[in-house]
């Protein structure tokens, strides 16, 4: 047993194993502490030496009963710093009147022997306190669901108290809400990408009297950002915030450990998915035997009508852990695809039974186009749609037409970086013919009116006339008000003198829009 | 140990008289008015002769006295032959007539029927009773502690009826008499067996009636809006707290007979009063330390008017001193104090008595 250090009463009163225990009167002031347990077996017992301690009467008396005050009077008189009686009733007026009178703080609990010994556990046996909770959280993590959320609710009832992941800057990512906006700034300092390489538990005074304890999650790659394990305790008890750093750095390497662990399950089944599209594309003539049945197995459907879809994205981004997002924004527009991550991006392609109409096929487009509008929030993509081609071989074309599609929509933020192959031929041709040095400085001229004028009108007027004069699709790619659209088409048709509305004058126009309109994203 | 003279007792002097009995009733024992009117009328302008036991030499005095509810008294009225009726029971059974009357308790409501018996059966009153104050209990009296039977004891009841007791311990009598009073329901006239007059010295407190007189006068002599000191100066006692009644708790928790309740008196200067009660006041805890017991006397006077107020006219809000007035000395002699200690009321305190005692 260690040397006892006095704990406050109001701390104890926060712990989860005296949740049972209610103050009954004289509600403790902030600075009472207690410093041991003394026990007497009922009302009439009586315990040398209370002074600072804090004294407990095992046997429940009657709330009528004039040895309670008997017993507050001496509890005050020997200075003891509380009085814990059994069962959570309230006390007969008489009784807390005297308490109130002689200062004594009365408590109440329906298992005064246990909330006694977990008293004296928690000021005088902080070693013992603190092995034990880890022993209990090294149980229940490892014996807890493969999954981290399982693994933070066994220790959260452990440890009775809210766990969260946090990553660097003071964001939760996982569990409760631990960091109050005020707190944030702190937190932030503290919980830094710099301070996780230490691995070491870090300790954070928040406002009022709480207290966060965090440790850092071990990374799994070395791309993972940093993430914290961390819990918040209302007061700083001792003994509580030593176990729960201790069980904090057991949690926090289960965590890793399963992270790791389905990360691994995510990489083999990734590369397995890598391998079998691979010799669907690569087949020959006829796809063999047996990586039908391969793909059978993975539910990918080889006989049907298949429209390929080219997801390109940059080296920043981990294909294989954003797979689920690209999966679940194509779902959310209907589409049910087969997702295969393949080099900086994904490969993926839905299947119909029947040959397709064109206006399905300009529906699939639009919903892929608004797929990708989605995951425009987290990740930059250029997509590129193949055509509908069938049966086992046509997975492996409308993917060859959806990947050139996309090499090209990489280039064109015009058009929102998406492009259909279906649309693909006339404007190839057009582009090919205007890249000419006759036609160029004729373009330049023509257009050269909107240079320096406020308001990006050039790019404006490319994306209007990419659009199909659509206002309100211009409008969504540049992420502008529709009005604001209008406004700028009619500066421009003052400026330029034009008449949008003629299909000559027009298409003079988009093809000297296309020889000199540079998208920015391609400069330098 | 020389007999205290004999007084008399006049109508003038039933006012201080009833406020002495509820005084030495320690806030039970019935009200002492309802018999005091009917005493009045009795009296008229005569007087009654309070005579000492010694005084009356081998005569036999048969203690009378009231049993049961004192509150059904005043709703189920005596028709006056009661008191005539156990008297002449007891004195068939044991083949004597006595000569003279004395209280069984000289506290609150049976300090007044024992002088109503004595005025109407033209017996003399013998100023000693059993008690000394108000008790609760039959085997609380001092001939069960001077080992007398208390048998045989007659009961009459209003209603007509008579029941004669014999050969029974003291217990026994006061649990037949208790079952009896929850047959009949209310309340009856006991005559407990006459006792040589000159025994009485020995075996009963002496001069109680008078006391109450004085403590009457005592009181009547205080001024409105007395302070404490003064309080416990003129009713030669001392005075514990003074303040408000901040709460009366009824309770049942010994599962007894008697209703209990604490009364709580937040004192003007800090302290809290905590009274334990029966039928009567019975400890004093100032601040959770316990101050006083019964047998002394524990009073709770109204601070405006000095009147004792009663446990069961107790009410929040009331404004009041708490006394004590020394227990009747008859119960202090050595070997005596068993059956009044607070142990007898099942509370587990020595008794605190005043100035030490004993």
């Amino acid at each position: 047993m260690s040397a006892a250090s006095p704990v406050p009463l109001v701390a104890l009163l926060a712990h989860a194993d005296w949740q049972q225990v209610s103050v009954l009167a004289a509600p403790p002031a902030p600075t009472l502490t207690v410093g041991g347990v003394a026990m007497v077996a009922d009302i009439r017992g009586r315990a040398a030496d209370l002074e600072g301690n804090l004294l407990t009467v095992l046997q429940p008396p009657l709330r009528d009963d004039w040895h309670i005050d008997v017993l507050i009077q001496t509890a005050a008189a020997s200075r003891a710093s509380a009085l814990l009686i059994g069962d959570s009733s309230p006390l007969s007026q008489p009784s807390s009147a005297l308490a109130a009178r002689v200062g004594l703080t009365v408590l109440g609990a329906d298992d005064p022997l246990a909330a006694a010994l977990a008293a004296r556990r928690l000021v005088a046996e902080v070693e013992l306190h603190v092995s034990d909770t880890v022993l209990r959280v090294t149980s229940a993590a490892t014996r807890s669901g493969e999954g981290v959320e399982d693994v933070m609710k066994a220790v959260g009832s452990v440890l009775h108290r809210p766990l969260a992941l946090v990553a660097a800057g003071g964001d939760t990512l996982l569990g409760a809400d631990v960091v109050a906006e005020e707190d944030r700034e702190t937190v932030a300092g503290t919980l830094t990408a710099g301070a996780a390489r230490y691995r070491v538990t870090q300790r954070v005074e928040l406002s009022g009297s709480a207290l966060l304890i965090a440790h850092p999650v071990p990374p799994t790659t070395a791309r993972d950002a940093t993430v914290w394990l961390v819990t918040r305790l209302p007061h700083d008890l001792p003994a509580e915030s030593a176990a729960a750093s201790a069980a904090l750095s057991v949690a926090a390497a289960v965590i890793g450990q399963r992270a790791s662990l389905r990360r691994l399950a995510v990489e083999r089944d990734a590369r397995a998915r890598a391998s079998l599209l691979g010799e669907l594309l690569n087949a020959p003539d006829d796809v063999a035997p047996t990586t039908r049945r391969r793909a059978l197995e993975a539910g990918w459907r080889l006989d049907g009508w298949h429209l390929g879809i080219r997801i390109d994205t940059g080296p920043e981004v981990d294909p294989v852990a954003q797979r689920p997002e690209v999966i679940g924004a194509l779902q959310e527009e209907g589409l049910d695809a087969v997702v295969v991550e393949q080099g900086d991006g994904w490969s993926a392609w839905i299947t119909s039974e029947d040959e397709p109409r064109g206006a399905d096929v300009e529906a699939r487009a639009g919903q892929i186009r608004s797929a990708q509008r989605r995951l425009a929030a987290t990740t930059p993509t250029a997509v590129g749609v193949g055509r509908y081609h069938a049966g086992p071989r046509g997975v492996a074309r409308t993917l060859g037409e959806a990947g050139e599609a996309a090499r090209l929509a990489a280039g064109r933020v015009a058009s929102g970086r998406f492009l259909h192959v279906d649309r693909l031929g006339l404007g190839q041709t057009l582009l090919a013919w205007t890249r000419t040095d006759t036609f160029q400085p004729a373009a330049r001229s023509l257009l050269a009116p909107l240079e320096g004028q406020p308001g990006d009108l050039l790019h404006t007027l490319t994306t209007y006339l990419d659009e199909e004069s659509s206002v309100s699709e211009t409008a969504a790619i540049l992420g502008i008000h529709r009005n604001t659209v209008a406004q700028r088409l009619a500066r421009i048709r003052s400026l330029l003198a034009v008449d949008l509305a003629d299909p000559s004058e027009r298409l003079a126009l988009h093809l000297a829009c296309r020889t000199i309109w540079i998208p920015p994203s391609d400069v330098g | 140990m020389s007999p205290p003279a004999s007084r008399t007792l006049r109508a003038a002097d039933l006012e201080a008289l009833a406020v002495g009995l509820c005084l030495l009733g320690s806030g039970g024992a019935g009200d002492p008015q309802p018999f005091a009117s009917v005493l009045r009328s009795q009296l008229g302008s005569g007087e009654l002769v309070l005579h000492a036991p010694g005084g009356l030499g081998g005569a036999s005095v048969v203690p009378v006295g009231m049993v049961g509810a004192t509150s059904v008294f005043t709703e189920k009225l005596p028709h006056g032959g009661e008191f005539g009726a156990a008297v002449a029971a007891t004195g068939r059974w044991t083949g004597a007539a006595p000569d003279a009357v004395m209280g069984i308790e000289t506290a609150g409501l049976n300090g007044v029927t024992a002088l109503v018996a004595a005025l109407r059966l033209e017996l003399p009153y013998v100023d000693a009773d059993l008690a000394g104050r108000g008790l609760p209990r039959l085997d609380q009296l001092t001939w069960v502690t001077a080992q007398l039977p208390l048998t045989p004891c007659a009961l009459a009841f209003p209603g007509g009826h008579t029941l004669l007791v014999d050969s029974a311990s003291a217990t026994e009598v006061e649990r037949t008499i208790r079952a009896a009073l929850a047959g009949t329901g209310g309340w009856a006239a006991l005559a407990l067996p006459p006792s040589p007059a000159a025994l009485l010295d020995e075996t009963a407190c002496v001069g109680t009636l008078g006391r109450a007189l004085e403590l009457g006068r005592a009181h009547g002599s205080l001024r409105v809006l007395a302070d404490a000191a003064e309080v416990a100066e003129v009713l030669g006692g001392e005075v514990l707290g003074e303040g408000r009644v901040h709460d009366v708790l009824r309770h049942s928790a010994g599962g007894g007979l008697q209703p209990e309740s604490s009364v709580t008196v937040l004192d003007r200067n800090g302290p809290v009063l905590r009274i334990e009660t029966e039928n009567e006041f019975l400890m004093v805890l100032v601040d959770g330390e316990p101050r006083a017991t019964v047998p002394d006397l524990i009073c709770l006077l109204d601070r405006r008017t000095n009147r004792p107020l009663a446990v069961d006219a107790l009410r929040r809000g009331d404004e009041v001193f708490v006394v004590v007035l020394p227990a009747p000395a008859w119960w202090l002699a050595p070997g005596r104090l068993d059956r009044v200690s607070p142990a007898a009321f099942a509370i587990d305190s020595p008794p605190l008595l005043l100035g030490g005692r004993p």
